[in-house]
């Protein structure tokens, strides 16, 4: 075997990874004055050049849909996916999930939903609350001055509203609602379903030289504009410009080093380009490659003391891996049918969503199931047509063809909404990811093996928001015609399709149960550090990027607090 | 190595300055009939009455089908979206280049459904009118897609051409209405860059009873 090839200085930090968390740890170590060193496993991405913002599908290949569905090729800006070439993975029998990676700088923030929910206290608590999971090792109150900078730092717009358990933040003012957005606001009043301005990281006015946004509802496009939040935007090119900072693109990262006494030396990677392993040394390591791939890592970074893979000791890494609980209904709404035509494009993005609902209600024991979930809305004309749009027309119209099926669909238009619930999956000891010493990658890096199921608790969620959707179009006069019963589990989500995997690495106040400390530190190997969202104790119905950024920049603040006192 | 800008940086930082001259381009314009970045020419091109010329001026190079099931699904796209008052046909559209595009794109279970339907089309009517469907006649070719149209009334015998004609359907559509064409009968409004998001429009909010 080769020797690996020895590059450059020794950095005060390697971070592997460019996401939400890399991209935050980068952020807030080069203002602090550390020379860091980010390794990512894409290729160079920049919106400003790369979006396929305004173009229209009918000017793109496949109008610009991708082959498979968040796949690379077309108009969203993914690069990665489900599938990755020369990068698989395995599942146990029985075990059915989809991991997604992204191959490119900023990651998923490229193309995310851009929604930022505040986790509330009550997230941080839940075997407290409900003898159910696991309590995080830090409070809501803790984190919360993480929460306020971050979104004064990336910009988040929604509203006050003081509601249970949904902390309010330091807010843009929210775009008002869409046409049907209003529809199904009415009917929630009348459910008494709270029906409130959603809060998203988009920009509504101008922030450090970003601008507001501009409403076409290309979010997932990549913002050319830089109106939303990603990571190269918002955090690297800040970082880039301390002069600190240094990213390689193309560097598929293999293990954490560590030496004789335990600590982590750097860490080693491939070059795509030329094929060859390279290390590079850093007196800290951050590792923010996503849960799963983070997980993986550890667990690859074998070595006489660590020989189940550094930071182990407890047995946890790659246990206790969660996704978002999800499950959808579509409704044709009659009254929404030949209205007058208007840009409903907006953000990329609902502008109103119903956070949930039930927490006394549980408290009662009167739900088979003891979390929550938060309701995202989509419809109406809003975003460009796309193929597919009018999938199962037959079931509306009946069948047909000719200038009478061309009428009815253009009467049509317009006339749908969509349900989406995103709830919180309790973690269970059958759900994680361990190495599949039968199988490596291109590079031979071992691969990952997944074992994943719901529980009872998601599966009684999905079967409710099956229910409430139903109720809400019926009361919104129309005709649900997209939804799932018992024998489909109530069209629960495959796992991994949430795309919130978290887990893997939990932070805990003991290092027997937890991988990592209150501060996200390997408990056994001190300047080793995690800022994605395998940190994750639980996963709420709040999306996790948020938590993911507060989180990345106080441990981030501690680095370097513990660096500056000579204790890292 | 401090001081020293790597070429993407300063690429991207060349990207911003006109990222911002753009803003001030956009800040100049009305709010509304901003020129998309695509060109007009290639708009234009899609209007054409013979959509299958190219904008460059060169004909449609089958991917996947053949000259025979092109001529078939030409056939068949302006059964199921003939030109109305409001908006041409499907050829008009270019939906055929669409569905042999698609075809080739996604291959797999789809391609072969697709196939195996214009197979089925043309042997029935090879048995009861003699021709394949393309050289029946108009009104033969409609009692075969009246059989095949509305599921509910379809023979059970006919239940796999009728899952054939959904997903022909539902392809036509989908090409028609993501065409510069289709966009326009809809229509759909949008993808205009604007510096206030307007909200519900009045009229519609009367007509709602919002």
């Amino acid at each position: 075997m080769m020797h690996p090839i020895l590059s450059g200085d020794v950095y005060d930090a390697i971070i592997v990874g460019s996401g939400a968390g890399g991209g935050m740890a980068a952020y807030s170590l080069t203002r602090a004055g550390a020379k860091c060193l980010m390794l990512e496993a894409g290729e160079w991405y920049d919106t400003a050049k790369d979006s396929k913002w305004l173009q229209w599908g009918y000017d793109a290949s496949h109008r610009g849909a991708s082959k498979t569905p968040f796949g690379p090729g077309g108009f969203e800006a993914v690069a990665g996916g489900y599938d990755v070439a020369g990068e698989p993975y395995t599942c146990a029998t029985g075990t059915d999930w989809k991991w997604f990676r992204s191959r490119m700088l900023g990651g998923r923030t490229n193309a995310w939903g851009r929604i930022s929910l505040r986790n509330g206290p009550y997230d941080f608590k839940p075997y407290s609350r409900d003898g159910k999971g696991f309590d995080w090792p830090i409070t809501y109150e803790e984190l919360a001055p993480y929460y306020d900078k971050t979104e004064e730092l990336i910009g988040v717009f929604g509203s006050a509203e003081r509601l249970e358990n949904l902390p309010d933040g330091k807010f843009q003012p929210p775009p008002t609602p869409r046409c049907y957005e209003l529809l199904i606001q009415k009917a929630c009043k009348d459910l008494k379903i709270p029906c409130i301005p959603s809060r998203l990281a988009v920009l509504t006015r101008p922030l450090n030289n970003r601008p507001a946004c501009h409403y076409v509802s290309q979010c997932n496009r990549g913002c050319r504009m830089g109106s939303n939040f990603s990571s190269p935007d918002v955090l690297l090119y800040p970082a880039l410009l301390t002069g600190n900072f240094e990213i390689r693109c193309g560097a598929m990262a293999r293990e954490v080093l560590t030496g004789p006494d335990g600590r982590a030396t750097g860490v080693s990677y491939i070059d795509k380009q030329s094929g060859e392993e390279v290390e590079v040394r850093g007196k800290v390591v951050v590792l923010a490659a996503s849960a799963c791939e983070t997980a993986r890592l550890l667990l690859n970074s074998r070595s006489p003391r660590f020989p189940n893979g550094v930071a182990n000791s407890s047995g946890l890494v790659g246990r206790y891996l969660m996704d978002t609980v999800m499950s959808d209904v579509t409704g044709w709404i009659p009254s929404m049918m030949n209205l007058p035509a208007h840009d409903e494009d907006g953000v990329g993005g609902m502008h109103l969503f119903m956070p949930w609902w039930n927490y006394q209600e549980q408290l009662q024991g009167k739900l088979p199931f003891s979390r929550g979930y938060h309701v995202e809305i989509s419809g109406g004309r809003r975003g460009m047509p796309v193929p597919g749009l009018m999938t199962g027309s037959e079931v509306l119209l009946g069948g047909g063809y000719g200038r009478d099926l061309k009428q009815r669909s253009r009467g049509l238009y317009g006339s749908l909404v969509g349900f989406h619930g995103r709830g919180e999956m309790i973690p269970n000891a059958q759900s994680y990811c361990e190495i599949d010493k039968s199988t490596v990658d291109k590079w031979g890096i071992p691969v990952l093996k997944f074992h994943f199921q719901w529980s009872d608790q998601e599966i009684q969620m999905a079967r409710h928001m099956q229910e409430t959707f139903q109720q809400i179009v019926a009361t919104m006069g129309g005709k649900v015609i997209e939804s799932y019963g018992a024998d489909q589990q109530w069209g629960i989500s495959p796992g991994g399709t949430g795309f919130h995997e978290v887990g893997g690495a939990r932070m805990g106040n003991d290092p027997k149960t937890s991988v990592l400390n209150s501060y996200c530190q390997a408990w056994d190997c001190k300047n080793l550090f995690v800022t994605d969202g395998a940190p994750f104790v639980s996963l709420s119905d709040k999306n996790p990027t948020l938590t993911i950024l507060a989180l990345a920049w106080r441990t981030s603040d501690y680095i370097a607090a513990q660096v500056r006192t000579h204790r890292v | 190595m401090q001081g020293m800008e790597e070429p993407e940086i300063a690429q991207s930082r060349t990207l911003r300055f006109q990222r911002r001259a753009m803003l001030k381009m956009m800040a100049a314009l009305p709010i509304a009939g901003l020129v998309p970045l695509s060109t007009l020419a290639e708009a234009v091109a899609r209007n054409s009455p013979d959509a299958s010329v190219l904008p460059d001026g060169t004909a449609w190079k089958l991917r996947v089908l053949t000259p025979h099931e092109w001529a078939t699904v030409g056939v068949l796209t302006d059964w199921i979206l003939p030109a109305d008052e409001v908006s041409g046909s499907a050829t008009d559209a270019g939906v055929p280049e669409f569905i042999d595009d698609w075809l080739d794109f996604q291959r797999g279970d789809l391609l072969v459904a697709i196939r195996e339907g214009l197979v089925w089309l043309d042997v029935e009517c090879q048995g009861n009118f003699g021709d394949s469907f393309v050289d029946c006649s108009s009104t033969q070719q409609q009692q075969m897609l009246d059989r095949i149209a509305w599921p509910k009334k379809a023979a059970p015998q006919d239940a796999k051409a009728v899952a054939f004609f959904n997903q022909f359907r539902d392809l036509t559509l989908s090409g028609f209405y993501t065409s510069e064409m289709g966009i326009r009968d809809l229509p759909y409004v949008g993808n205009e860059p604007q510096a206030e998001w307007r909200g519900c429009p009045p009229d519609v909010l009367a007509k709602l009873e919002i």
